[in-house]
């Protein structure tokens, strides 16, 4: 049986129409793959590459069948027998999987960002002579101190008592580099409650655009790492959806012995995504939550990242945040859990398709009148952003905890 | 193979980039709902207009190449695999829903629309199209016209062909005519309308459609009947109906079934019934209420162990959130699943399950039955292993003789999923062969040349 009602679910499937962007074509080609009746053709990887990985077809399939999975290993099997395209080599291997000299080629890539005209606040839009790269996106602009450089390794609770627990801060690519205002705000939030937070220094990139594009011995590499980095504590939390669930499913992805599997399996029960410590291990009570003053009397609507909704069902903790926020007006969008259409590197090859289907996320924002779209996800606040810009809409777009007193 | 000069041709009527001839692309158009058919076209054509969809089929009607419509690909027929190979013309890029007319209670759609996102236009304005096939979320407009499908709803609100007005069609030559119209009374010259509606693709394209709808029912409620026989259930069915109710939905959970979305979600079904019947009644609140009185007191009295009446629409969505798990427990549950789609006359349900219990004791096969008892449509699913030759046969015995049964009992092979190339065997079971031969003539009226969805419905 193959009912095809992932069609109705794959944002990709419903801008292009066409059996080779939904799950069934996908799932249907890989087995023939694994059947000999199909080869790694550039044409296969084409149609392998173009997913979003947001899981909604996953969350819907009757069958419960894990496409995700299907894909993931497609691109996997791929890599091991091509190898890396030379871009995602040098990106991965060279560049991310190096968490030092990431930082430099970030800050080095920083240096040149007087030469884009400047937007609005700390956007820049990437001018006609930069098109080939950015396609004309709105991209942020990287933050001129990176949280590596002003974090503290150990931060005490404010009250000077005995910690109640000890926390890792996992601070992951985007916070660390763009927001990095968001990693001090999580560690000044925790440590306010009595919460220890250590930031340690040999922590690395979570992997997600590594491992999702197939590259599992660079994605091992970094599980390793960071597994090692974070020994020993209670809990690690993030302020980014997509490096919480990265983590937690190195154990899905990634294991290729038993002792993998057992590591990288109590390695998850660890993480936490920040919405998800807040509400689930904190427990703290909705009359604690205080609403920054400048929010006051702003509608808010949320985002689910896919990461949260989909990878971790983190659906209910983020709007129990938002909806104790006295003075903040909150409306659900009628689409709320619909991928932004940044799904990662799929935005770089596929960035038309992106802007499709964003254009109906956008949709669904205007629809409740918000002033502000918040999420947990600066992937997603990055995608958002842009659209949101091109758009030409008035909304400024926050991650939750910047809401927070 | 498709000559070059075909597909430049093809290039210059709907553009290079809707003419797809890697070979990926039509390996994914090799298959539909089934996962017993496939065979790949030479090229898969995407037209966004009725124009292009003409130029094309005068180029395939010059060239002699045969063309394969296709929507969502959501059929269980076989009905939209390109037999023949040659051209799939895939109808899923012209999806526009063109008119709602309120006033008139129609709606004017494209082919390619898929139902459920017509369901969500239609519900800003209160309205909606009853012909509900389960595929919803994936089966297109002119694919449902095509295989005049069913669901759940028809006990009270009939088929696909009770809803369609008027379509435009591309014939198998290039034409382009217009059948039915607007109107609900429409008596002028033959009813040629109706021979597409069920035609399978094999007479032409719908490229335009012209759609009654109702408004929706204000008030409705489900009530769950359990029984300890499963033939008890069936024979409730038309018990409910001649005292006088028609539910919009009757349908039917087997003890396997019911024992299977238990263990997918626990619900708190009876895991020791031999059946379950799921009523949905819908009007306007009052006689909704007499109607779920009715149901309750007829079904205490014609056996039924216990009767519940779903309090709130969270209930009721939990018990036909049961009915849609149905699907997914069978299909989960084996390799190969026969579903069958004999349909009989209501009166004749008791017989045709009993009939049932005692094939999957003859054969030895495990036979469960769910599906829309209102209006004698079961769907008796057969539990197989194609790997496995010697169960195989043993089902492929037992499908024929509950086929043969279905057509003793007064019944016919396929109620809603048409025969495409799943059932074409059986066909001379059921048709006279002055009426096959008839088929086969209007056919070749259409399409002289039999190049259009060649190969179904027929061996």
């Amino acid at each position: 049986m193959k009912c095809g009602f992932c069609s109705f679910f794959c944002p990709v499937y419903q801008e292009e129409k066409e059996e080779t962007a939904v799950a069934r074509g996908k799932n249907y080609l890989t087995k023939l793959i694994l059947k000999g009746e199909q080869e790694f053709t550039p044409e296969m990887g084409d149609i392998i590459g173009k997913c979003l990985l947001c899981k909604r077809c996953v969350a819907m399939c009757p069958s419960k069948t894990q496409i995700d999975r299907v894909v993931v290993g497609a691109r996997a099997q791929m890599v091991k027998n091509k190898g890396l395209p030379f871009i995602k080599n040098f990106a991965f291997r060279k560049v991310m999987a190096n968490r030092k000299a990431f930082g430099r080629y970030v800050k080095l890539a920083s240096k040149f960002q007087w030469l884009m005209p400047k937007t609005e606040g700390k956007v820049r839009h990437l001018p006609d002579f930069l098109k080939g790269l950015g396609q004309g996106r709105n991209i942020p602009e990287v933050a001129k101190v990176f949280l590596r450089d002003m974090v503290k390794k150990v931060n005490k609770p404010q009250d000077g008592k005995e910690p109640k627990m000890k926390v890792g801060f996992f601070m992951g690519c985007a916070t660390d580099f763009i927001y990095p205002e968001l990693g001090l705000k999580m560690i000044d939030f925790l440590t306010k409650r009595g919460v220890e937070v250590i930031v340690p220094e040999e922590q690395n990139c979570c992997g997600a655009a590594i491992y999702f594009s197939g590259d599992f011995e660079t994605g091992r590499m970094l599980a390793e790492q960071n597994i090692k980095a974070f020994e020993g504590l209670d809990y690690i939390v993030t302020t980014c959806g997509t490096c919480s669930s990265t983590l937690k499913d190195y154990q899905k992805y990634l294991p290729d012995n038993e002792d993998q599997q057992k590591r990288y399996e109590a390695f998850e029960k660890k993480i936490k995504d920040g919405t998800e410590f807040i509400i689930d291990v904190l427990k703290i009570p909705p009359d604690e939550f205080k609403l920054k003053k400048e929010f006051e009397g702003k509608t808010a609507t949320w985002h689910d990242p896919c990461h949260l909704i989909r990878y971790q069902n983190i659906k209910d903790q983020p709007r129990a945040i938002l909806k104790a926020l006295k003075g903040l007006k909150y409306v659900e969008a009628p689409n709320a859990d619909l991928c932004c259409g940044m799904g990662g590197s799929f935005s770089v090859y596929h960035y038309d398709i992106t802007k499709k289907i964003a254009d109906k996320k956008i949709d669904g924002i205007k629809a409740t009148g918000a002033d502000i779209v918040v999420t947990a996800c600066p992937g997603c606040m990055i995608n958002l952003i842009d659209n949101i810009l091109r758009n030409k809409m008035p909304q400024k777009v926050y991650h939750l905890l910047e809401l927070v007193e | 193979m498709i000559k070059e000069s075909v597909i430049a041709e093809l290039h210059k009527i709907v553009g290079k980039e809707n003419v797809k001839t890697e070979k990926e692309m039509l390996k994914a158009y090799s298959y539909d709902g089934t996962s017993s058919w496939k065979h790949e076209p030479d090229v898969v054509v995407f037209p966004t207009s009725t124009k292009e969809i003409s130029e094309i089929m005068k180029l395939a009607n010059a060239e002699k190449v045969p063309v394969t419509p296709r929507g969502g690909g959501t059929n269980v027929s076989g009905g939209s695999i390109p037999i023949m190979g040659g051209i799939v013309l895939c109808t899923t890029k012209m999806n526009k829903i063109l008119r709602v007319d309120k006033e008139n209670l129609t709606a004017t759609v494209e082919p390619g629309v898929v139902l459920q996102d017509l369901t969500m236009r239609l519900m800003k304005e209160g309205l909606f199209f009853p012909p509900d096939p389960q595929s919803f979320l994936g089966a297109t407009l002119g694919g449902i016209i095509a295989e005049n499908a069913g669901g759940p709803a028809c006990v009270k609100y009939g088929v696909t062909k009770q809803y369609i007005l008027g379509v435009e069609v591309v014939l198998p030559t290039g034409e382009i005519i217009n059948l039915g119209g607007r109107t609900l009374k429409n008596v002028v010259g033959y009813d040629l309308l109706h021979i597409f509606i069920s035609s399978e693709g094999t007479l032409g394209v719908v490229t335009k459609a012209e759609l009654k709808l109702n408004p929706i029912p204000p008030a409705k409620k489900t009530i769950m009947a359990v029984y300890d026989d499963v033939a008890k259930a069936g024979e409730n069915v038309f018990r409910v109906m001649e005292n006088g109710v028609i539910p919009d939905k009757i349908e039917l959970l087997d003890n396997w079934v019911i024992n299977r979305i238990e263990e997918m979600m626990p619900m708190g079904l009876p895991k020791d019934a031999d059946a379950v019947l799921l009523f949905e009644v819908d009007g306007i609140q009052e006689a909704v209420d007499k109607e779920t009185e009715k149901i309750v007191e007829i079904a205490k009295k014609y056996g039924a162990t216990d009767v519940r009446v779903a309090k709130d629409q969270a209930e009721a969505d939990k018990y036909w959130m049961a009915r849609k798990a149905g699907f997914a427990a069978v299909f989960g549950k084996a390799k190969t699943v026969f579903a069958e789609d004999v349909t009989v006359p209501r009166g004749q349900i008791p017989a045709l399950i009993n009939k049932c219990k005692e094939l999957a004791k003859q054969h030895n096969v495990e036979i469960v039955v769910l599906g829309h008892a209102g209006d004698g449509n079961l769907h008796p699913a057969i539990l197989t292993d194609i790997d496995n030759k010697e169960h195989y046969d043993r089902a492929v015995k037992a499908m024929d003789a509950i086929i043969e049964s279905a057509v003793e009992f007064g019944g016919v092979l396929s109620g809603e999923h048409g025969i495409g190339l799943e059932k074409q065997k059986f066909l001379k079971r059921q048709l006279e062969p002055k009426v096959i031969e008839m088929m086969k003539n209007i056919k070749g009226l259409f399409d002289p040349n039999n190049i259009m969805n060649p190969g179904k419905i027929w061996e």
